[in-house]
């Protein structure tokens, strides 16, 4: 009775790596065939015909879709990094999404500790308010928040990015700290009040360094809102110099529209760092990634 | 916490780092959309270059955006004129007129006169409002009818068909040998257009349309609805390829190019591309549809790409004078490039010019009647609706008669 | 602590920069959207707006106008509801398939499989891709041509012979046939979109379930085991309960994820009119039409409806929680 049930649980355990071994697949495949693509000619990717010259014959070359490229073309990578200047882009998400992710953790615990650890009137409805961040949809605004950068001369700099990516992260960077902060003993407060430190202090000296664990999550979670956003970065940034990922790959499709090879390597240049960057960090990503959900 | 600080110190020190330090030059902003990969590119490389030169105490400073994100870009601009740059790439019509009518265009007529010999004021017609000029013509454009004779060839035809009667004839040709005729974008409405205009022109003569762009007139004529029946019978009859339904326009450029389509209808600027793909290519203008109100010299173009001058700008009157300057040689590169004819009078070799946009040139200097593209003459509400029933057109989900209707009322 | 006038002094201090962020950036703009729906204006520079009252919501609730001078009726193209509807249609998708596919890997996950991190690492890895790299990629992968790998599977498999003629015949707003064109129908392009939507968040909500799981309290699954509940009854009637706040998490955002997206859209179509959905709307409304006061309502309209299905998420998952303990 017990072998048979034994027999039976391994054989579901085959159904189950099985179901999960299909699902990798539909996950990786996308990818292994960007990656193809982007390292094969034209020819290649759509199949081709040619006729002999001698017996005037044509030929059907059919297109390779899923093979390795027959003849290695990196020159599509050189391609996309010449004109697409995808090195510059690249660096400027990472200026506005790690000045982004600054200003929003700084913001957070501030607000975090007056929400939670000071003790005064409406703080409830306060944190509430915050909440409604959660809903807004970042494209709602663009009108508006267009109007308000200009009239602070901020458009076209770093900032009109830094500044909005900022503000709509605020929100789930306030209900992550709070979490967090929840932990921190409270005794912890009142010990160093008593040792004479005003509410700065506690903040700086207590809080501040107890919330090291925070940083990680709320800065994978404002780090999801920065990097991939469009539309803001769209309309908001005009020079070349200060234009982000998103905006130069757009770009970009609009020039390779019909060579897929360099569209492809476009599409890998802009993936890959973030994937290597993940292949060797994802437990950390994944713990601070659950630990916003648990905390939240 | 260091770190949490580190990272403030770092994100303060990359935001002062985004002043830009003012230039010993003068500095004149502009955009475009020449971006790296567009064909007018390097016209505008070669014009700016001559610019400086000529004028060593003047810098250009430009930016070039992809197409579509432009027109949001410019029209976001537009809500607080001081982020405009000085001299702007736009589109003549009402796309320009929106910008003249909220005062944010300057007024060229000044400079204008010190140009008038070698542009024609013919030539500002599209960019004038209220009789003053705001706008300097770069290349103008008409819509043509690319044709593949190698494949034409195939299916027994040694010239561009000139009748409605023999397009057809041909297409069914065409369509035995298992050679699909025309290639057209479903995904991008605009290239519903290069088609659908050209058959409505030459079912209702260029004044009637000219007149219902011009918002004097409406859609309701059942000769419209007629052609519009007539365009979705050919999609039906598989004279069209059904991929472009979803397919962008580049795409079916390069299948004509390959080979995979007989006839293609786009803008003239594709002629330097297309002359120079291998291949033997003509250009050609839709036949004629009701002989009794069209010809076959009527066109739908003219001059659309336009260099303006922000009201805004800090020194209009330099800015002015240098989109003239830029956008002639402009025209000069792009014409001998192939991305257009010249909007102004060449005073250079033209030997050179390729020989579809000569051959365009030709139809142009003989052309009875020029109707501006639907979506420039229209401003933007109306336009923009205006397209997406065309849109409805392509994919047969409305007849020619729901299609006059639904525009009558619609474009009040 | 005194409630002194320095201690209010700090608390604001304190609140500061995060309320110069959310007022300036997020509240404003609301507030001003707001005002600009109750307006008419069509140049975004233009200083003069008429007051036109509800007139903007009006017209985009209304499937037919009647022109006010010949009294006839017409399909009017600004009409938000189709939009509306695709958009609960996402939400829809999102919430009964997307979910309940992340909830089965999660609790399979979380069994202690072997190669569960691996499994966790590649299932959230689309996550951090671009969504605008990520509708590019699908584009291809739908392309209608030679290239495209998913008709060349079809073709190759012989499916495309019984599937393109049935999905034809299911197709009513055209009178085109199917042979491919994934995005240029109005019956397939939405769903063309959600694919590489559930692509790329199916991870995501994994591993937000994933997390909830694993801390659910040891001595609950064994006392459950003691009492010889099978797999199903443990996932059941303790570790879903016991994750309620997590999938109330993961639905509100499913939701209003979906009444938010854009950005796959926008990078999957050129004309997103196939699969309007409200952003897409508005953004053509705002930039296409220049019809900013109608633009406006709809972003006013999206921000009330996420709220609101914030808060009827959050109430129906409060009464199951109660009848359950």
């Amino acid at each position: 009775m017990k072998e048979r049930r034994n027999r039976k649980l391994k054989v579901s355990t085959v159904l189950v790596h099985l179901a999960l071994l299909v699902l990798v697949f539909i996950n990786i495949f996308p990818l292994y065939w960007m990656l193809t693509f982007s390292l094969k000619t034209n020819d290649e990717i759509l199949g081709y015909s040619y006729k002999d010259p001698v017996t005037g014959v044509r030929t059907q070359v059919a297109p390779n879709h899923v093979g390795l490229p027959n003849q290695w073309e990196w020159g599509n990578y050189a391609e996309a990094m010449n004109t697409g200047n995808m090195g510059q882009y690249f660096l400027n998400s990472l200026v506005v999404s790690v000045s982004a992710i600054a200003i929003t953790m700084v913001a957070s615990f501030m607000a975090t500790y007056a929400l939670t650890r000071l003790v005064w009137k409406g703080r409830k409805a306060m944190n509430k308010f915050f909440m409604l961040g959660l809903t807004i949809p970042i494209h709602a605004s663009i009108v508006p928040v267009y109007i308000i950068l200009s009239r602070m001369s901020l458009l076209n700099t770093y900032s009109a990015l830094i500044f909005p990516y900022a503000a709509f992260s605020l929100s789930m960077g306030i209900l992550i700290s709070t979490g967090f902060m929840g932990d921190i003993p409270y005794d912890l407060d009142e010990a160093a009040f008593l040792d004479g430190c005003g509410v700065w202090g506690i903040f700086l000296r207590i809080i501040a360094p107890l919330m090291m664990p925070a940083i990680a999550t709320v800065g994978i979670y404002t780090f999801l809102q920065c990097w991939n956003e469009l539309l803001f970065a769209t309309i908001f940034v005009s020079s070349g110099k200060y234009r982000t990922l998103p905006v130069g790959v757009q770009q970009l499709f609009g020039q390779y529209t019909t060579r897929w090879g360099p569209i492809g390597a476009a599409l890998s240049i802009a993936t890959i760092p973030t994937l290597i960057v993940y292949v060797f960090l994802s437990k950390r990503i994944q713990d601070s990634f659950i630990a916003g959900a648990v905390k939240g | 916490m260091k770190k949490v600080f580190a990272l403030i110190l770092a994100a303060a020190m990359l935001l002062s780092m985004t002043h830009v330090f003012a230039e010993e030059k003068t500095v004149l902003t502009m955009w475009c959309i020449a971006t790296e990969s567009d064909a007018n590119r390097p016209a505008y490389e070669a014009a700016i270059a001559a610019y400086e030169a000529a004028h060593p105490d003047i810098k250009i400073e430009w930016e070039a955006f992809e197409n579509q994100s432009y027109k949001t870009k410019i029209k976001a601009a537009m809500s607080d004129p001081s982020t405009l740059p000085d001299i702007f790439f736009t589109w003549a019509g009402a796309f320009l007129g929106d910008f003249v009518n909220d005062g944010n265009v300057y007024c060229l007529d000044e400079t204008y006169t010190a140009f008038a010999d070698s542009l024609p004021e013919v030539m500002l017609q599209n960019a004038s409002y209220g009789g003053k000029h705001y706008g300097v013509p770069l290349t103008m454009n008409i819509v043509t009818l690319f044709a593949n004779m190698d494949l034409l060839a195939e299916a027994g035809y040694e010239a561009v068909p000139t009748t409605y009667e023999d397009l057809i004839a041909c297409c069914d040709a065409l369509v035995a040998k298992g050679i699909i005729p025309f290639g057209c974008s479903g995904g991008e409405t605009w290239c519903v257009t290069e088609y659908l205009e050209p058959i409505i022109e030459k079912t209702i003569g260029y004044e009637a349309l000219n007149e219902i762009f011009a918002g004097r007139a409406t859609w309701n004529d059942p000769a419209i609805a007629g052609a519009v029946d007539t365009f979705q019978e050919m999609i039906t009859k598989g004279y069209f390829d059904p991929n472009g339904l979803s397919l962008g326009n580049d795409q079916v450029k390069a299948n004509f190019i390959a080979g995979e389509y007989a006839f293609y209808q786009n803008g003239s600027w594709n002629c330097g591309e297309v002359n120079d793909a291998e291949g033997n290519f003509q250009v050609a203008l839709f036949p004629v549809m009701d002989a009794e109100k069209a010809t076959y010299g009527q066109v739908i173009g003219g001059p659309s790409d336009t260099l303006a001058v922000a009201a805004t700008s800090k020194n209009p009157e330099l800015a002015a004078q240098a989109a003239f300057e830029l956008g002639k040689e402009i025209c000069h590169y792009g014409y001998l490039a192939g991305s257009g004819l010249p909007a102004w009078t060449p005073d250079y070799d033209t030997s050179e010019v390729k020989a579809l946009v000569a051959a365009v040139a030709e139809i142009v200097a003989k052309a009875d009647g020029m109707v501006l593209f639907g979506d420039t003459a229209m401003s933007a509400d109306p336009a923009n609706t205006y397209l997406n029933f065309v849109s409805k057109v392509y994919g047969c989900e409305i007849d020619g008669a729901g299609f006059i209707e639904s525009l009558t009322n619609a474009l009040q | 602590m005194k409630r002194t006038f320095t201690y209010r002094l700090h608390i604001f201090l304190f609140l500061l920069p995060a309320l110069i962020l959310f007022l300036g950036i997020l509240i404003a703009p609301i507030a001003m959207s707001a005002w600009y729906s109750v307006h008419d204006f069509n140049s975004i520079s233009s200083t003069s707006m008429d007051f036109v009252g509800f007139d903007n919501y009006i017209t985009l609730f209304s499937r037919e106008m009647t022109n006010p001078e010949t009294g006839k009726i017409f399909a009017n193209d600004k009409f938000m509801g189709d939009a509306l509807v695709n958009s609960l249609i996402l939400a829809a998708l999102s919430v009964f398939i997307q979910l309940p596919l992340s909830l089965i890997i999660a609790l399979k996950l979380s069994k202690g499989i072997r190669g569960e991190r691996a499994y966790l690492s590649i299932f959230f890895m689309p996550v951090l891709i671009s969504t605008v790299i990520i509708g590019r990629l699908w584009m291809n992968i739908y392309d209608p041509g030679k290239a495209g790998i998913l008709n060349a599977a079809l073709r190759a498999t012989g499916a495309d012979q019984w599937l393109f003629p049935w999905i034809t015949s299911r197709i009513t707003s055209s009178k085109l046939a199917f042979t491919g064109q994934w995005t240029g129908f109005r019956e397939t392009a939405l769903g063309a979109a959600f694919v590489p939507i559930l692509w790329q968040y199916v991870g995501y909500h994994m591993l937000l379930m994933y997390a909830g799981i694993k801390g659910v309290p040891a001595e609950l699954l064994e006392a459950a085991e003691l009492d010889g509940c099978t797999e199903g009854q443990v996932n059941r009637h303790i570790i879903i309960p016991y994750i309620k706040p997590i999938l109330k998490v993961s639905v509100i955002f499913a939701v209003t994820g979906s009444l938010k997206s854009f950005d796959l859209i926008y990078a999957l179509m050129k004309d997103t009119t196939k699969a309007e959905l409200p952003s897409t709307l508005m953004y053509k409304l705002l930039f296409l039409h220049n019809r900013y006061g109608l633009g406006s309502a709809i972003a006013v309209v999206l921000i009330v409806l996420c709220f609101a299905f914030a808060l009827l998420i959050t109430l129906a998952f409060r009464d199951k929680g109660e009848k359950v303990s």
